[in-house]
């Protein structure tokens, strides 16, 4: 290949690779910087070495945020899982009602974060929210879900798992197709159970996709962000801050760009290895399958 | 097939699950449909007559939510046509040229992948802000153009065209950028779609970033604009307004999810390969 | 006068050798099969013939320009690809104009030559069809129109036909001969089957381990392989190589001797050939017949028939171990396990050296 040839090969990617390397490269490592400088919305900053970071490790505001963090995502991803798993099983067929149902289950997916809290708020509500109204109707005190400090987080994660169920239930039926047919009739013919045909093949042949599903919800929902911005601001007295609420708030409601930096590179670490996990994970599953 | 059967209890199941999943639209479409005044303190009154129009009409009446409804469909189609070209081009490049660099530059961006928007927001922030380009519609599409994911997806497609279609071409006299106009981008038009439905949606339903990128109302996206207009729904017009905003807000994507159903489910369906 | 000139071509990927040290000389109009099993070098010639690979030393001239450094459109050459490679978006009638297009052909000039390309070829009624809504048969038309259109020097075809059925694959092969006919121009074909280069080929190029192994016409290659592996690998069953020693003697043929002890006296001349063992004795199954035990020239038991219906092909085994195949009559009486003689035809026979160098009857002249 002569060099006019490689010229003309990194014209086409270059475009995308300047932006890229502008918009994202560039301020990956600018983060980084960010995170060792003490920086507010004035001036450059100074070099402070990793005190951003000791701070953040003395700082209760933060340990609450990421704890509400853990919390909420536990409190979703099992949850999410097993049902679009469950759904997926059901509606796994080529009939009408089952495509308008995966329709249905999957249509709360295609709204915005905005448009799904403000659903969520005048469901929760209990002045003016639907339970409110049919708590009332039973006769019942309304439950506050989102200024008791108890019932908050679990009030972010119903309606996060109202939101997200479509995308794992997708995945879940992508997998489920990838079945061979066989392999159920050589259960049947083998009398198998409906249960023990279901643990001994359909659960290992969705192993991988099992994963990618709790991977990438593990992921999503440790950078939980709009929910409990919008429906609690965080509230009762912090009782629903997330790790990206503490650092939205940090950085564009205190402008400590630095501090807010070194949260930032906190949760991509976590981040990171939830994803550095999936690969493992999916890459010894392969192994597995292939030394059948 | 068998397993496809369900008891009646699982039956039962399914469509209590169905109905807590439209419930929440339903409310919030009934609510829409009421005066203001009747909802004041018993937003009960959404179940029963009577219902009005009214709260949509004054959507129309009003500049905001319809330039919020504009600033959206630029920056979201805005947004779509960019990730198109950049993608297709890029991934041109690394699916079939040769030049240096080639594998190291393609793994940087595979690596994008695991890089999550809020470990490079902040300086992205600070990067706009020295550019001058906050408020700006390209300010409020950049950030969305260098989805890595765009690039490893279209790459993978065009990796799957017969590498003997460029051969044929370059035997029939073509320029390289002949070959990929001419033969190879038409070829990816099933890809183009389902990635351009896939970018639409991400635009149009993006928070993050327009809140901290556009601060004058007049550059909201209709996201930021409903999150404020919802923050502060106690001083302004009144809760059926605000769901009627809602709906109004939401029409455009359901057009989009009915229309291209399928493109959306490959495309999500898509992230496995991953 | 030569039209295509490949001078001591090399190429490498990376430090493995696929073709060394390279060169052919094909006639104006001559009809070339490059012959040769999958990793021998043939497609990667084709490719550099085509300008789809670029070579690493040696010239391409084609009508005494050189052709090598030229991008593939400007080189004068067309091809024909193994799986068509028809453009899936397009008509065919735009697939057969896209290189005129390219070529800045004027359009009136397009639309006579696919018009005509269209009526020699019978796919007029197809022309504004989509690849995908035709037939493979139709497809490989196409293919061959889009090449014709072009009014190439040189046709290159990358085993046109091992993507058609059996049928198909024979009355494709009738119509390439015609095609060679009508057109100006030389074809190099690339393939693995042989009776597909011996039907149409003017010359075989045969190919194994990056090197030309023989040039000739077909019954030149069956009948004087130059060394081993042609004799192996052209003819069907393969060849039989046994080994011999020559027998001392005085006469003007050599006489061998083989593992089993039985002697056969050939026709290949025995001066130039070395003395002693390391020979191999090549016999072809028609020059082997089947008679009565003790009858032959030796003994041998049936291990396996091969009934083809006009004829049955004899898997034998000798005293000494050696495997032989001969051939009988249709309806052969053998049965596996049988004893029976061979008669080998020495006058027919070949020798081949200890370096695989073949030396065969002057008879077969």
């Amino acid at each position: 290949m002569n060099g006019a040839r490689d010229w003309r090969g990194l014209l086409f990617v270059a475009p995308f690779m300047l932006l890229y390397a502008l918009i994202l490269v560039f301020p990956l490592f600018r983060g980084l910087w960010l995170s060792l400088n003490r920086v507010d919305l004035f001036g450059d900053g100074r070099f402070v070495g990793a005190a951003n970071y000791v701070r953040l490790a003395n700082d209760p505001i933060f340990s609450t945020a990421l704890l509400n963090t853990f919390k909420v995502t536990l409190m979703i991803v099992p949850v999410l899982t097993v049902l679009a798993l469950l759904l997926a099983l059901a509606l796994n067929n080529a009939g009408r009602g089952a495509a308008l149902l995966r329709g249905i289950f999957f249509s709360s997916a295609v709204l915005s974060v905005t448009i799904v809290t403000l659903i969520w708020r005048f469901v929760l509500a209990p002045d003016a929210g639907l339970l409110g109204e049919a708590w009332k109707a039973a006769g019942w005190q309304p439950l506050a879900f989102l200024s008791d400090p108890h019932l908050v987080l679990p009030a972010l994660a119903i309606t996060t798992i109202w939101w997200s169920l479509g995308l794992p239930m997708l995945l879940f039926l992508a997998g489920l197709q990838q079945i061979p047919h066989d392999m159920y009739e050589a259960a049947a013919l083998d009398n198998a159970s409906r249960w023990t045909t279901f643990r001994r093949i359909t659960v290992p042949a969705l192993r991988r996709t099992i994963v990618l599903v709790v991977m990438l919800q593990t992921a999503a929902q440790l950078q939980l962000f709009g929910q409990s911005q919008l429906l609690t601001a965080g509230g009762p007295s912090g009782a629903s801050r997330t790790a990206v609420l503490f650092l939205f708030e940090t950085a564009f409601g205190r402008w400590e760009l630095g501090y807010a930096s070194a949260a930032a590179e906190m949760l991509f670490l976590l981040i990171l290895a939830v994803t550095l996990a999936q690969y493992w994970a999916t890459g010894r599953g392969r192994e597995a399958s292939g030394a059948r | 097939m068998d397993r496809g059967r369900l008891t009646p209890v699982g039956w039962a199941a399914l469509l209590l699950g169905a109905l807590i999943m439209v419930a929440p639209i339903v409310w919030t479409l009934l609510l829409s449909l009421k005066h203001n005044g009747e909802l004041v303190g018993h937003s009960g009154a959404a179940l029963h007559g009577p219902y009005t129009l009214e709260n949509y009409a004054a959507i129309f009446g009003n500049s905001s939510t319809l330039r919020w409804l504009l600033n959206s469909a630029i920056v979201a189609l805005g947004t779509t046509a960019g990730v198109l070209v950049l993608a297709s081009l890029a991934s041109y490049g690394f699916a079939r040229l040769e030049f240096p660099l080639r594998r190291t530059l393609f793994v940087i961006v595979l690596l994008g992948l695991a890089v999550p928007s809020q470990a490079v927001i902040l300086p992205q922030h600070q990067l706009f802000a020295w550019l001058h380009l906050h408020n700006s519609y390209p300010g409020l599409i950049l950030p969305g153009l260098i989805a890595p994911f765009s690039v490893f997806f279209m790459t993978t497609y065009m990796r799957g065209i017969p590498r003997e279609l460029d051969e044929a071409a370059m035997l029939d006299g073509a320029s390289r950028f002949t070959v990929f106009w001419k033969v190879i981008l038409p070829l990816t038009a099933p890809a183009q779609s389902t990635l351009a439905v896939f970018t639409f949606l991400g635009s149009w339903n993006d928070y993050w970033w327009p809140l901290i990128s556009a601060t004058h109302s007049d550059m909201y996206t209709l996201t930021v604009g409903l999150a404020a207009a919802q923050m502060n729904y106690a001083q302004t017009s009144g809760l059926g307004y605000l769901m009627a905003q809602a709906v109004f807000a939401s029409l455009p994507i359901f057009v989009v999810y009915i229309a291209f159903q399928k493109q959306i489910v490959r495309a999500m369906a898509g992230t496995a390969v991953r | 006068m030569a039209t295509l000139e490949l001078s001591n071509i090399r190429k490498a990927y990376g430090g493995t050798p696929v073709l060394d040290d390279v060169s052919l000389s094909v006639a104006e109009r001559e009809f070339i099969a490059f012959l040769g099993p999958s990793g021998s070098g043939k497609s990667t010639l084709l490719r550099i013939i085509a300008g789809l690979e670029t070579l690493d030393a040696g010239e391409v001239r084609l009508g005494g320009e050189r052709i090598d450094p030229l991008p593939p459109g400007r080189r004068g050459v067309a091809m024909v690809f193994q799986h068509y490679a028809l453009y899936p978006h397009m008509s065919v009638r735009e697939n057969m104009a896209f290189g005129l297009r390219n070529a800045r052909v004027p359009r009136e000039e397009i639309e006579a030559r696919v018009a005509e390309a269209a009526r020699v070829l019978e796919i007029e009624a197809q022309l504004d069809k989509k690849p995908a809504q035709m037939s493979g048969g139709q497809r490989q038309r196409v293919a061959i129109g889009r090449a014709i259109v072009k009014q190439p020097r040189l046709f290159l075809l990358d085993e046109p036909l091992s993507n058609l059925d059996a049928a198909l694959r024979m009355r494709t092969r009738v119509e390439l001969a015609q095609l060679r006919q009508r057109v100006d121009a030389a074809f190099i074909m690339v393939t693995h089957d042989q009776a597909e280069a011996m039907t149409l080929a003017d010359r075989i190029v045969v190919m194994n381990d990056r090197r030309i192994q023989q040039v000739g016409a077909p019954m030149e290659i069956y009948s004087r392989p130059a060394n081993t592996f042609v004799a192996r690998f052209v003819g069907s069953p393969a060849m039989t190589l046994a080994p011999a020693a020559l027998s001392d003697g005085e006469g003007p043929f050599a006489r061998v001797r083989l593992a089993s002890g039985a002697e056969v006296e050939t026709r290949v001349p025995r001066a130039g050939l070395p003395a002693g063992d390391g020979l191999l004795l090549g016999l072809r199954p028609e020059m082997v017949s089947v008679t009565a035990p003790g009858a032959g020239t030796a003994d041998a038991e049936v291990m396996l028939l091969e009934r083809l219906g006009e004829r049955t092909l004899v898997y034998a085994r000798l005293a000494g171990g050696q495997d032989v195949t001969a051939e009988d009559k249709g309806d052969s009486p053998l049965r596996t396990g049988d004893r029976i003689g061979l008669r080998l035809d020495g006058a027919a026979a070949h020798l081949f050296g200890p370096d695989g160098a073949g030396h065969h009857a002057e008879a077969a002249r």
